[in-house]
């Protein structure tokens, strides 16, 4: 429900981010003979997989103005009470053990920002530090190894001559619930007011409490979902496993046009912008260049897309003087 | 809580249906007995008492500070009063939440309009109570976009007010349009009591009287008995709607006077204490 101009804002912005997807993918093409095949690019896609999972969730946070950096000290939590639940009692305890551990990270960060307003980025950057911590206790500060559990990390199937792996397909499982839930119902509807307009939410009846605790839950949910996909592809948890993954799951959502002022952003959005990170990454390295231009690259693409917010942020304010 | 013992029929859930009243007109709209708000030592609003009979469009004036926003936020909800008690159609009701209060007939436009920039009419005319599809898409809480569209615009065309475009997001609104807006919003809902805070506080001129004739339209062209508080600091602009003058002075309702039996001159001397 956006106007006709400033859906065509958004749809500029849609395309310049399609634009830099096919370009990235054409100059790689181009540059290496190895990139544009079907192996090459389900690896992409499965590189992007887990990113894409928590990034959805973290999408439908900033657009209600909140942001959730633990998502990477729960996944190594998760994955280190999958690893360890699932080695002394078994496969189907490891995974009532990842989703309650995941769930357990939510809860809290959902109690300390609405019962006891704490700002959702100071409370999960405390979740980030403990979570980090209570994972390599749960561990014993040593890598644990999974072995037998395969499906979701390494399982593919084969549709028309290509194997797709069960974690892409999960991927676009996951990106379509979000969409829709975003795009389609109230829900979605009132977490884009509570961005937009806080205060005219809360005057409206939208009981907000209630709808951004819904939102941390999702959040649990997916990282439950991405810790046992790391695990089952890794086959181990180390101490450091998710680290990090907070960063690439923000920068992806924010390429993808969310903005950290609230009422902006869309999974589709965030899907792409991952898979120009991937892309980035994965021809980088076929075209052998140093691991830190990596880095480096990332860190231009969230300057050039933050800059590309606060542009349109400015003509906005300026279409309103009219 | 609230006291539903004399609820009339809600219409949170639908723009188009009708007030009823459970113990008949007789009773007024609406009468305050007592009612103030302390903050700590600060008496916002110190024992105010008023009626307000259906069609009636009051002023309720007052200097900066003098609990004009206080009183109408207790009556919206959005403030829980100190004490006192508030009678809708002969029956008490107490509001702790917005919700509340609107669920009554109570219909808010607060100053800072509360709209969402970035939705378009029909998605703030229904923000805070969207219209879900029938049927299993309903149960997983799908919007029926297209429903709210067509009644948003039926009750756009309905009204005074020009829109350049119903699609057009508020962000690319003057601030007279918005205000307009958010005036129709609370119109829609068809409220028995409409609560206006500084309706052209941020208005030039030509838009400030674009607002008022809207409004005075509005409460002459509702089909159901409907009441009016517009709050203003600005003597001026209220003047030309209201039929009677509500004058706040440090928290205390000092006068209350028909316009037709009053002056400016007097009502200003009310509001800036110059009188006893």
């Amino acid at each position: 429900m956006l106007t006709k101009l400033a859906s065509r804002v958004r749809f500029t912005a849609m395309q310049a981010r399609v634009g830099v997807l096919v370009i990235l993918c054409v100059f790689f093409t181009i540059r290496s003979p190895f990139f544009f095949t079907s192996t090459n690019l389900v690896n992409v896609l499965v590189n992007g997989a887990v990113i894409g999972i928590i990034g959805s969730a973290m999408t439908l946070l900033l657009v209600a103005r909140q942001v959730d950096v633990s998502v990477g000290s729960a996944i190594g939590f998760a994955g280190a009470v999958f690893a360890v639940v699932a080695r002394d009692y078994g496969m189907a305890w490891g995974v009532v053990g990842a989703v309650a551990a995941a769930m357990a990270i939510a809860g809290i960060n959902a109690v300390a920002i609405i019962k006891f307003r704490v700002n959702s980025i100071l409370t999960t950057l405390a979740t980030l530090v403990a979570f980090r911590g209570a994972s390599k206790l749960v561990m014993d500060g040593r890598a644990v190894r999974v072995e037998g559990f395969r499906f979701l990390g390494r399982t593919r199937f084969e549709v028309g001559g290509i194997e797709i792996p069960v974690a892409v397909i999960v991927l676009l499982l996951v990106v379509a619930v979000f969409f829709v839930l975003m795009r389609l119902t109230k829900y979605g509807q009132q977490m884009y007011a509570i961005g937009a307009n806080p205060q005219a939410a809360r005057l409206a009846g939208i009981p907000l409490e209630k709808q951004v605790a819904i939102a941390f839950v999702l959040t649990g949910a997916t990282v439950a979902l991405a810790s046992m996909i790391v695990v089952s592809q890794v086959g181990a948890v180390s101490p450091t496993t998710g680290e990090r993954m907070e960063f690439l799951a923000l920068t992806g959502v924010i390429v993808g046009g969310a903005s950290l002022y609230g009422g902006r952003g869309s999974v589709i959005g965030t899907l792409v912008a991952i898979l120009i990170l991937a892309v980035l990454d994965n021809g980088l390295v076929l075209l052998q260049v140093q691991s830190f231009w990596q880095e480096v690259s990332r860190g231009v693409l969230l300057l050039g897309a933050v800059v590309f917010d606060q542009l349109g942020r400015r003509e906005a304010e300026v279409r309103m003087d009219v | 809580m609230c006291d539903v013992r004399g609820r009339g029929t809600s219409a949170a859930s639908r723009g188009d249906e009708v007030m009823t009243y459970v113990n008949g007109p007789s009773a007024p709209l609406l009468e305050i007995r007592g009612l103030s708000k302390h903050y700590g030592t600060i008496r916002a609003l110190d024992d105010v008492s008023f009626t307000l009979d259906r069609d009636e469009i009051v002023g309720l004036l007052g200097d900066n500070g003098a609990g004009k926003s206080t009183l109408v936020k207790c009556l919206a909800g959005a403030v829980i009063p100190t004490a006192g008690e508030v009678y809708l159609n002969g029956d008490r009701k107490v509001f702790s939440t917005p919700a509340e209060a609107r669920d009554e007939g109570i219909e808010t436009v607060y100053q800072q309009l509360a709209l969402v920039d970035i939705f378009d009419i029909p998605a703030n005319f229904y923000l805070g109570r969207e219209v879900v599809r029938d049927g299993w898409r309903g149960k997983l809480g799908m919007l029926n976009r297209r429903l709210m569209r067509k009644r948003a615009r039926a009750a756009v065309e309905a009204l005074p007010a020009r829109f350049p475009n119903l699609d057009a997001d508020i962000e690319t609104m003057s601030g007279g349009q918005r205000q307009v807006v958010a005036i129709s919003r609370a119109g829609f809902w068809g409220g028995r009591l409409l609560l206006l805070d500084e309706p052209t506080a941020a208005l030039g001129v030509k838009e400030a009287a674009a607002v008022l004739e809207m409004i005075g339209a509005m409460v002459s062209s509702a089909e159901t008995d409907m009441a009016m508080i517009v709050i203003s600091h600005n003597m001026e602009h209220v003047w030309s709607i209201c039929t009677r003058l509500l004058i706040l002075r440090q928290g205390r309702l000092v006068a209350d006077l028909p316009k037709s039996e009053t002056t400016r001159q007097e009502v200003v001397a009310h509001i800036t204490g110059a009188t006893a």
